[in-house]
């Protein structure tokens, strides 16, 4: 265990915990307006896909993000109107877009590329560092500036999160929407605009999350890439107790559990590694057991609203 | 109305299937190939000789197991995600006894089967108090616990069980295995999975328990007014859904896989949900919706081969029944959706 | 009624898809798709090859060589090809019955890991023929059937080729290995590769170590890759060699990453099992297995009658085996001495 072990692992943490921090922001907006969302994984997977597509073609990743972004808002208005307008089970709409947008990301890959079998690698984003040229090995200057411009945007999110939560009028607003939503509505809060509005902000985010997979950390697509990010990122805002500051910290835990253990497989650990990956879905069990009922979440999460009972 | 109401509730699926085909249809002939001749390719592969009759039916099992399972405890009020878990919680344990306790033939068949349900059930139970006791939602738990139980399967097939150079367990002692039915793949676990569905429907539509246990996932509070133990029934049904799930891990180990591998039972838990739910909660409907779903599957590699229509098409098909089908059964409980029938009825017009 | 309606729905579904099966019970299988048009010139019949495969046929390596060998072979033949990729481990043998299903000739399996399914399907389909690449010594004779053949490249070779590159290019004395499963034959390369570093590097009067082998625990996930490639640079690592399909592609990702950082290539790969040089920049030469050839080898037995039972052998003396073009990276000095490495391997002096 020396010095660049650690500096090395509090590095790849950083880079396995950005996902998770879109995917769990995504999760978090939903939520906060009483939609409980377990279709991430699915958005991301198509919000990959495009991603890797478009910047491909047009050769930008960043209007490769971009594109996740818009595509994870178009799938994500399925779930919106079956959830919102037609008060469906959302567990279970979750799921049927997780069955949905990873069959549709696999065909269009299979389609667009038929049968060949060339490797097809994209451009990833440049980073700061690289951007302002500067080239160093200590590791302040790995840790804060050889990010590409998609991990500040992250980090940017999760303080705008917090203080839109906390310290604004709207934001307050939404979150009554998930907590009292006919109270919500009294208060003339526009209760169904609100929770369109919060499955817009999260389809472009689980989007933009998947899309960072084929833009900014593998430079190839495959299918199932997303590979549970998704379901960690559910976990993640239980184990953040729905607070912005808390998801982070979950994220950057989780990103944490997963770098150690690949570190682990890779120096022959005694311990199967995969105990190492079940820690964000025994914690979140944990979690929700110790907290109990009052404090898990917003109250009118997974609950129908119907206008007429107003 | 009242008929009217089930004949909707009817109508909703077919509809659904039928549009997802139709819009399959499209995505095929925008591929250039002949819609109709990829259907047909299709339902070669799964019906098209006796053989691949068997495929399917050998294929359907394990989403018999899990459709059950989810539609044993959704009748409860209970929405257990957690099929998956459960089942290869099951077969974990099947597979400990199977290989490992030197029991062989009909007494290890029975004792895996049983072991393998009690441990289904019992990680069931887990969720069912987390809820009970801790009022929290059993749809996440449930969730979390299957991808705790799927890792926990790689530490055995990786790990702990693991035989020889290929990370996957030794194989399930010959004597062991189900038998296979006239020589096809289908095994005997093909009809316990009937059984079970016979026997969940016979509880839940013939007995005083299942309609006290119906009631409560009606109506919670009503049932607690009628001084039925809620707090019971919810449990019995995590045990006993977790416990039918149980059952079908050890059932496809025995019968189908022989030993745990990466990608068992990936995705069976919410595959099973869907056949619920198309099914209407109804076991015996969950069965042939499972049987379809099987032979959309088995029957897609045909296709592939025969108009090269890549097999993500039928994926594509298959998850469109379950879009479709969950929104519209939604969109008739709508009380607008509700009111404009009844509109209609009263003007005796036929719905279309 | 409610329960009638229910059963009438998903039996009717069900039935619609067996009748629409049934009308074709005693037809043929359908054509296989149109890639090969040219019928074997002599018997007037187009044989079919089918490959599994548990990576993509795009991922860059292993998946896409041995893809573009059954291409290969199939257009010197005039056979008809299919594939399926991207299985999960679980599902090989439901992919391989597909196939048998469909009356294809040959089923082509790239990997060892496949020996357990392809045994079972071999039993229960004795007129079709499987090929197994990287298939042990051992597994022809194990198939009851007799129609197994093993396609071996020496593992041993394999891991030299490589080697001998890696000990005369590696500069920190440290050289690294992914595997992608723990298989025979991936531990045959492994071991090939470092004792053939150390000696070329005592050769050189250098001393260079191996890390331990890595294990992937799956062929397609090159984000495992890229973090197994850092975390192996972190110690040290400068030459890479792998057998993990599109998880050598991550590792590349990384090592490309590492370089253009530092500025200059200081970190090298070495590919297989085809000529992978220029994919990306570090890749400084491969390591060449002519599966074309060896799946040629079966395709002509499958239309002579003659196959079965056999081990195909792959060696550098025979001319499967072979090292790839080598990059500008590798100077000129060091380019000859290898060549002369692979010489000794060709005669049998190599460590003698």
């Amino acid at each position: 265990m020396d010095q660049s072990f650690i500096s090395n692992l509090i590095l790849a943490s950083v880079r396995m915990a950005t996902p998770l921090i879109f995917l769990a922001l995504a999760e978090l907006y939903s939520q906060r307006a009483g939609l409980v969302h377990i279709g991430l994984e699915g958005l991301a997977a198509i919000g990959s896909l495009v991603g890797f597509l478009v910047s491909l073609i047009t050769g930008s990743p960043l209007l490769g993000v971009v594109a996740g972004a818009a595509v994870g808002i178009l799938v994500n208005m399925i779930y919106a109107y079956a959830t919102i307008d037609l008060c469906a089970e959302q567990t279970v709409y979750g799921m049927a877009i997780n069955i949905f947008a990873p069959a549709l990301a696999s065909f269009i890959y299979r389609v667009y590329f038929g049968a060949g079998s060339e490797l097809v690698q994209v451009s990833l984003m440049t980073s700061l560092s690289s951007l302002l040229n500067i080239s160093s090995e200590s590791f302040l200057v790995k840790l804060l500036l050889d990010q590409t411009p998609m991990v500040y945007l992250a980090y940017g999110l999760v303080i705008f999160t917090a203080i839109y939560f906390n310290k604004t009028k709207s934001g307050l607003n939404f979150k009554a929407v998930g907590e009292y939503p006919k109270a919500a509505a009294t208060l003339g809060i526009n209760v169904i605009g609100v929770k369109y509005g919060a499955s817009v902000i999260c389809g472009a985010l689980a989007g933009i999350g998947g899309a960072y997979l084929t833009t900014c950390y593998a430079t190839t697509y495959t299918d199932g890439n997303v590979a549970g990010r998704g379901f960690i990122a559910l976990a993640a805002v239980i184990f953040g107790r729905w607070s912005a500051g808390g998801v982070l910290l979950a994220c950057l835990f989780f990103g944490f559990c997963d770098a150690l253990q690949i570190r682990l497989q890779v120096s022959s650990f005694g311990v199967p590694y995969q105990f190492f990956q079940m820690i964000p879905y025994i914690a979140t069990v944990v979690v929700l057991a110790v907290i109990g009922t009052k404090q898990a979440g917003p109250k009118g999460s997974g609950k129908p609203y119907l206008r007429e009972e107003r | 109305m009242k008929n009217s109401g089930k004949l909707v509730n009817f109508l909703v699926p077919v509809i659904s299937i039928l549009l997802a085909f139709i819009i399959g249809c499209i995505i095929m002939a925008a591929l250039g190939a002949n819609p109709f001749t990829a259907l047909q390719a299709l339902c070669i592969g799964a019906f098209g000789s006796i053989r691949n009759v068997g495929t399917t039916l050998a294929r359907s099992t394990p989403l018999i197991f899990t459709g059950l399972c989810a539609c044993f405890a959704y009748r409860c009020g209970v929405f257990n995600l957690g099929g998956e878990g459960q089942f290869i919680m099951g077969s974990i344990v099947c597979c400990y006894i199977a290989t490992q306790s030197g029991i062989e033939g009909l007494p290890a068949i029975l004792l895996c089967l049983i072991a393998g349900a009690a441990a289904g059930g019992l990680w069931a139970l887990l969720a069912g108090v987390l809820k009970v006791y801790r009022g929290q939602n059993e749809m996440i738990i449930t969730i979390m616990l299957n991808y705790a139980a799927t890792l926990f399967m790689g530490v055995i097939y990786t790990n702990w069980l693991r035989e020889g150079s290929v990370p996957q367990t030794q194989s399930v002692p010959d004597a062991t295995k189900l038998s296979r039915l006239f020589g096809l793949r289908a095994t005997t676990a093909f009809v316990l999975a009937i059984l079970a569905g016979l026997l969940v429907y016979y509880f839940l539509f013939y007995t005083s328990k299942g309609f006290q246990l119906r009631a409560v996932g009606l109506n919670m509070t009503a049932a607690q007014f009628n001084g039925f133990a809620v707090k019971k029934y919810i449990l019995m049904s995590f045990v006993v859904s977790g416990a039918i799930a149980g059952l079908g891990g050890s059932a496809e180990l025995l019968g189908t896989q022989f030993r745990l591998i990466n990608g068992f039972a990936s995705g069976y838990g919410f595959d099973g949900v869907a056949m619920a739910l198309i099914g209407q909660l109804h076991p015996l409907a969950t069965i042939l919706v499972a049987i379809f779903f099987a032979a959309l599957r088995v029957g897609s590699t045909t296709m592939q081969a025969a108009t090269g229509v890549p097999t993500s098409v039928s994926d594509i098909i298959q998850a469109l029944v379950i879009v479709f089908t969950v929104a519209g059964l939604a969109m008739v409980k709508l009380p607008q959706f509700k009111a404009a029938m009844v509109k209609l009825f009263d003007k005796k017009k036929e719905v279309a | 009624m409610k329960k009638l309606l229910a059963l009438l729905l998903a039996l009717s579904m069900t039935l619609a898809l067996a009748a629409c099966g049934g009308n074709k019970t005693g037809g043929e299988t359908p054509a296989a798709s149109g890639d090969g048009d040219a019928a074997a010139a002599d018997s007037g019949k187009t044989y079919k090859v089918a490959m599994i495969c548990d990576s993509s046929i795009s991922d860059g390596g292993w998946g896409m060589a041995c893809y573009n060998a059954m291409i290969d072979a199939a257009e010197k033949h005039g056979w008809a090809t299919e594939v399926s990729d991207s299985i999960a481990q679980s599902a090989y043998y439901d992919n391989i019955v597909s196939y048998c299903d469909l009356g294809y000739d040959l089923i082509y399996a790239p990997g060892n890991q496949y020996t357990d399914a392809v045994l079972q399907a071999a039993e229960e389909y004795p007129d079709i023929a499987f090929a197994l690449l990287n298939g042990a010594e051992t597994t022809p004779a194990a198939a009851v059937n007799g129609n197994v053949t093993s396609l071996l490249p020496d593992a041993t070779q394999v891991g030299w080729i490589a080697g001998a590159l890696a000990g005369l290019m590696s500069e920190t004395g440290k050289v690294a290995f992914i595997g992608g499963m723990e298989l025979d034959t991936t531990k045959g390369k492994y071991e090939g590769f470092v004792e053939s570093a150390v000696y070329v590097a005592a050769q050189e009067g250098k001393e260079v170590s191996a890390l331990d082998i890595v294990y992937s625990g799956s062929f397609d996930a090159s984000d495992k890759g890229i973090e197994f490639a850092k975390a192996m640079m972190d110690q040290g690592a400068d030459v890479f060699f792998g057998d993990a399909s599109a998880v050598d592609s991550g590792a590349r990702q990384a090592i490309d990453e590492a370089n253009a950082a530092a500025g200059s290539v200081k970190v090298y790969d070495i590919a297989q099992p085809s000529d992978s040089l220029g994919q990306n920049e570090c890749i400084i030469g491969s390591q060449v297995t002519d599966n074309s050839s060896m799946v040629g080898l079966c395709m002509e037995a499958v239309e002579n009658g003659t196959f079965g039972g056999e081990t195909i052998y792959g060696t550098l003396q025979n001319g499967a085996l072979s090292a790839g073009a080598l990059s500008d990276l590798v100077p000129e000095d060091i380019q000859a001495k290898y060549l002369d490495y692979i010489e000794q391997m060709k005669n049998d002096t190599f460590m003698k």
